[in-house]
């Protein structure tokens, strides 16, 4: 029995990318936040000083629980389904919650699973400095964003000293992706909870998911994205097809195609129609 | 197997357990990462865990004898509905030798590998490593294949078998799935077959509520799949390939039509 206290594990597996746990920190120095309109990259502003956040990487599936993942599917506004969303009462665009069964099958079937979690409290951080800045931009004073330094009884001060691991730790960012350990494999749902995105964690998914694809001697790998996600998968490496193929998507839906005897199956917003049956002559 | 729980999370101990978790066959089956009874005696070591994860809090009460050992049965309880294998006879033609051509479509999914390699080389893609397209082959969720077998006239048992086309597709069983591969013998072409076999996944996969379905196609093959129903990137979505040419062996191009 063995007891390791942070730092990298490596293991020999025959053939198979090894599991690895992981402790890293990220930074919001870098931090960039993403003008929707202008398109451009601006430095954060230089007042807020920059956070270092100690985050855990793991790639073995038992540490995700199914529920906070679904909690990060919603918190991150992601859908599992190409035509995902509607439009809420605010106005903005919100996706369904994603089915947990459908959700615990997928994992069980995904070939590498990534997951990053941080502490709480971190992430409380976090979401008080993301929400203030984005909502009161132009006229934040250093005062509100750097918080009175509160006493710490020694408790927190040991809640401090903890590494972040699974279980104390919050699940924050999530990857997984599926193989046929041969040829080819496909990313699938990247995504980071809004507050501590910028700050490098889905590119550090990413770039776990290709090693491990890499370790298993896979190296053509393909992601799905849509047109915001484009930004953030050229910035990991991802360009158009070597090969400039075509990315098509079945969408062959009930109004197009009057006929009897279909299956109809519902994905996201659309109700996709299957081909008719062949029958032998 | 013994599974320990340790102390509980506030614990001030900072464990950070490692699993030895070895994978059966080649799957990563989520549930059973957490039962360690199912290893199969691969397992040399035993792990802490921090916490009793959920599923295994959950696993534990369906199954009664729960107080260390927790031994699960190799069917998973939760529905693994595979594909079923079927097999029929998608057109019938008879020569004027009185030899009769029959094509079967077959979803069972036993390819020999050399007979595909020798189907990509008259298709004319570049050889890929047998090893890979095993691999590849055993791990699709689904592969579609189309024989052809001639049965001379007169004589019993001297049936010639041959894989004329194939397609297949890989997927994570719940919301996405990838069709890769497809192929049909030249000599075969133009008759509706690779679009039987395309319809055949595209069929299964949804009747099994796999809504998102993918292909990346190249250029001269663009229509061919319109006309399926599928649309070239809609909404802004690109397959984007991975760049690092530098990690290549050999650089194994794939090609779709």
């Amino acid at each position: 029995m063995d007891f390791v206290f942070g730092g990298c594990v490596q293991q020999i597996q025959q053939a198979y990318p090894s599991r690895c746990m992981e402790l890293r920190w990220v930074s919001s120095r870098r931090k960039r936040i993403i003008d929707k309109e202008k398109r451009v990259l601006l430095p954060k502003k230089p007042l807020i000083p920059p956070a270092l956040v100690p985050i855990y990487i793991s790639t073995t599936p038992s540490h995700i629980n199914p529920e906070e993942l679904k909690d990060l599917y919603s918190a991150s506004n992601h859908s599992c389904h190409r035509f995902p969303s509607y439009v809420d009462s605010e106005g903005t665009v919100r996706v369904e919650p994603v089915d947990i069964h459908k959700l615990n099958v997928a994992l069980s079937h995904s070939s590498v699973l990534v997951s990053v979690f941080c502490k709480p409290t971190d992430v409380l951080c976090a979401t008080e400095t993301w929400s203030s800045s984005s909502s009161s931009s132009s006229s934040s004073s250093l005062e509100d964003l750097i918080k009175p330094r509160k006493t710490l009884g020694l408790g927190d001060l040991f809640q401090k000293v903890l590494p972040v691991t699974p279980s104390n730790g919050q699940l924050v960012g999530f990857g997984r992706a599926v193989s046929d350990f041969g040829l080819t494999a496909s990313i699938y749902d990247i995504m980071v909870i809004p507050s501590l995105r910028g700050m490098g964690i889905g590119r550090i998914i990413v770039k776990r998911i290709v090693r491990m694809l890499a370790n298993s001697d896979v190296y053509d790998i393909s992601a799905v994205c849509s047109e915001n996600e484009r930004l953030f998968f050229k910035a990991c490496g991802f360009g158009d097809d070597i090969l400039c193929s075509t990315t098509m998507i079945y969408s062959r839906n009930a109004s197009t195609s009057h006929q009897g005897n279909q299956i109809v199956t519902r994905a996201g917003r659309k109700l996709l129609v299957a081909p008719p049956h062949r029958e032998a002559p | 197997m013994l599974t320990r729980n340790a102390a509980p999370p506030s614990s001030p101990c900072p464990l950070v357990s490692f699993d030895f978790h070895c994978q059966m066959s080649d799957r990563l089956l989520f549930p059973h990462n957490l039962n360690y009874g199912l290893d199969r005696g691969r397992r040399k070591h035993e792990s802490l865990r921090l916490r009793a994860g959920f599923w295994e809090s959950i696993k534990s009460g369906f199954l009664k004898n729960n107080t260390t050992q927790v031994i699960e049965t190799p069917s998973a309880p939760q529905e693994e509905e595979e594909p079923l294998p079927q097999e029929f006879v998608l057109t019938e033609k008879t020569e004027p030798n009185g030899a009769v051509e029959q094509i079967i479509f077959s979803s069972g999914g036993d390819v020999d590998v050399y007979d595909l390699q020798a189907l990509c080389d008259k298709v004319g893609w570049p050889r890929r490593p047998l090893s890979k397209l095993a691999a590849a082959l055993k791990n699709s969720y689904m592969v579609a294949t189309l024989h052809s077998i001639k049965k001379s006239p007169g004589s019993e048992g001297s049936d010639q078998k041959k894989l004329i086309g194939m397609a297949r597709a890989t997927s994570d069983h719940a919301f996405n799935a990838t069709i890769w591969d497809v192929l049909v013998d030249p000599s075969y072409q133009g008759q509706g077959l690779g679009k039987a076999l395309v319809e055949m996944l595209i069929r299964a996969l949804l009747q099994r509520d796999i809504g998102n379905i993918t292909l990346f196609a190249d250029s001269q093959v663009v229509e061919f799949y319109q006309n399926l129903g599928f649309e070239p990137d809609p909404e802004g979505i690109k397959g984007v390939g991975n760049l690092e040419p530098q990690h290549h062996a050999n650089p194994i191009m794939l090609l779709f039509w």
